[in-house]
């Protein structure tokens, strides 16, 4: 079936579904047989008895879905204080019997769209956002964190057409690590750039992203990695999430394994550039895939570094549950391979609310006013889909 | 074998593969030190890590009990506690490198390196040794060649050596010379 006969017809038969970007176009999940809701109990148990399935090789041999923030943090021994906020599953994998490959292009009309709610409340107004910024430049001069990234929300009430919205993102960002999910009860879009775990046999690699440059005429590909690499700042930022990335891979890669594969380059899409590194190893034998979730998630580039300190500081300044943001939506097939990003320029929407979550990093050098815009601006790619 | 020290930092597992080029490695968290691989190591390590020399006094009395009897290792932080260790003041500076590749120089002729060699590090200090600094057998060895900070200390006779960069990172060029030398001390 063409893709846009399809999307029509599972929309109109209301059964959850999940659609990942694939290399050539993407691929739809549906028919669960399963869903898992996880929780602190039975995480430990989910995760490690997935590999115990005997069937191994058709494509549906896997569960897809996404770990919260939350619940990564808790699975390296990081207790979050009680926070307000959505009470939002802490992470939902579901077993799908069905999988459809869709093409790029994602043509999906409704005719009954009604007009949305796109007044957006922001939770953390530029006067307060100052203040945690000089809080944690003390914080960065004392040495507890080198870079620190504060989460703001925007939020607002109103019923979305996911699948509509995806469609028109995808439209405008076709993003490597752009998902959907919806269920009876929620739904989420993303147009996420970022991978965070590519697991196939004994290779792993991530592709942190730091740095991003929204293409205006100025600018080729040349000229962006000139801009860059002249930024000390961005540079610097950039240099440290690839040591961390390095380290996180070392805990559970071959000593002398872990090789920068593309340092530094320049990614191009329709609308931006990212700045990017490629990091790769070879997985000790024997290790499982809590070990490899635990030494990975939640992705450094959005927690800020070093990462133990930098999410305690985190979680005793922010109010509100990130809910799905910085946590990693993906899959984990039978046989052990996986994939999955970080959850970020994502829209939750459930119980009616939707919820955008940004953040910028606070180093040194970075200034408040154009980290608070820089959130607007990032944010504000997601709020136009409201219009 | 050498035991690494890790003060929950996200580079720890630099360090441990580029050791690993060189012997057996043990790492475990500064609060869930081993006493059995503590004993048995011949080296010692103090990781990298978040905060200051002061919020790590195990790690100090480790230092203060094998002193003399191991060789020892400090990096960033590490290099810190050995020198908070031997009574230094650190302090914070005013220019902060976190991510930053600059240029240090070798400056005594006491060195395991020659002196007035240059060459690139990667940098990810907000602290700094405050100078003067005296202790017997120690001696700065490398400084930053912009600020003069310093930037390594060896202790040739009691075989503990620091540096306040990263030998590790991907910035730094000739890393694993460098630890390769200090472990032949």
């Amino acid at each position: 079936m063409i893709t846009q006969d399809y999307l029509k017809s599972i929309s109109k038969s209301k059964k959850p579904f999940v659609i990942y970007k694939s290399n050539k176009g993407f691929d739809l999940y549906t028919n669960f047989s399963k869903k898992i809701i996880l929780t602190n109990k039975n995480i430990h148990n989910f995760i490690n008895k997935i590999s115990k399935n005997r069937s191994k090789n058709k494509n549906t041999d896997l569960y897809i879905g996404f770990f919260g923030y939350e619940i990564l943090n808790n699975l390296i021994g990081i207790k979050p204080p009680k926070q307000k906020g959505l009470k939002f599953p802490k992470g939902i994998f579901y077993k799908p019997e069905i999988k459809v490959s869709l093409t790029n292009k994602l043509n999906y009309i409704n005719e009954d769209l009604k007009a949305l709610n796109n007044d957006f409340k922001i939770n953390i107004n530029k006067k307060s956002y100052n203040k945690i910024f000089s809080k944690f430049k003390k914080k960065i001069k004392s040495g507890q964190t080198y870079q620190i990234k504060i989460c703001t929300k925007y939020r607002n009430k109103s019923k979305i057409d996911p699948i509509d919205f995806f469609c028109r993102l995808s439209e405008t960002n076709l993003a490597p690590e752009a998902f959907l999910i919806k269920d009876k009860e929620f739904s989420i879009v993303s147009c996420s750039p970022e991978n965070l775990i590519t697991k196939k046999g004994n290779y792993i690699s991530t592709k942190p992203i730091a740095g991003t440059l929204k293409k205006t005429k100025k600018f080729n590909k040349i000229k962006a990695l000139n801009f860059f690499n002249k930024n000390i700042k961005e540079t610097k930022e950039h240099n440290m999430i690839v040591d961390m990335e390095r380290s996180d891979l070392s805990k559970i890669c071959t000593p002398g394994s872990v090789k920068i594969v593309k340092k530094k380059i320049i990614e191009e899409y329709r609308d931006l550039y990212h700045y990017v590194s490629l990091v790769a190893g070879k997985l000790k034998r024997n290790t499982s895939t809590l070990d490899i979730i635990r030494s990975m998630m939640p992705g450094g580039s959005v927690i800020g570094c070093p990462k133990i300190s930098t999410l305690n500081l985190l979680n005793a300044q922010e109010r509100e549950s990130r809910n799905i943001y910085t946590g990693s939506f993906g899959y984990i097939k039978f046989n052990g391979d996986m994939r999955f990003n970080i959850i970020i320029r994502a829209i939750l929407n459930y119980k009616e609310y939707s919820e955008i979550s940004v953040a910028s990093g606070v180093v040194i050098d970075s200034n408040s006013s154009h980290e608070f815009s820089e959130n607007y601006i990032k944010a504000k790619a997601l709020m136009d889909l409201y219009k | 074998m050498i035991y690494i020290i890790d003060h929950d930092d996200s580079f720890t597992h630099n360090v441990v593969h580029q050791f690993a080029k060189f012997d057996d490695i043990e790492c475990d968290n500064f609060n869930e030190i081993n006493q059995k691989k503590l004993n048995k190591a011949k080296v010692i390590v103090f990781s990298p890590g978040p905060g200051a020399p002061k919020d790590y006094p195990y790690s100090s009395k480790i230092y203060n009990k094998f002193k003399k009897k191991k060789k020892i290792i400090g990096i960033c932080l590490g290099f810190q506690q050995i020198l908070h260790s031997e009574n230094a003041k650190i302090i914070e500076q005013n220019k902060i490198y976190h991510g930053f590749q600059s240029e240090v120089k070798v400056t005594s002729n006491n060195s395991l390196f020659k002196k007035n060699k240059k060459f690139k590090v990667g940098r990810y200090h907000s602290l700094k040794l405050k100078e003067p600094f005296y202790a017997k057998n120690f001696e700065i060895t490398m400084r930053c060649a912009i600020s003069n900070v310093a930037m390594a200390i060896e202790n040739n006779k009691d075989k503990i050596y620091g540096f306040q960069f990263h030998p590790e990172s991907f910035l730094t060029e000739n890393g694993n010379l460098l630890i390769k030398k200090i472990l032949s001390a």
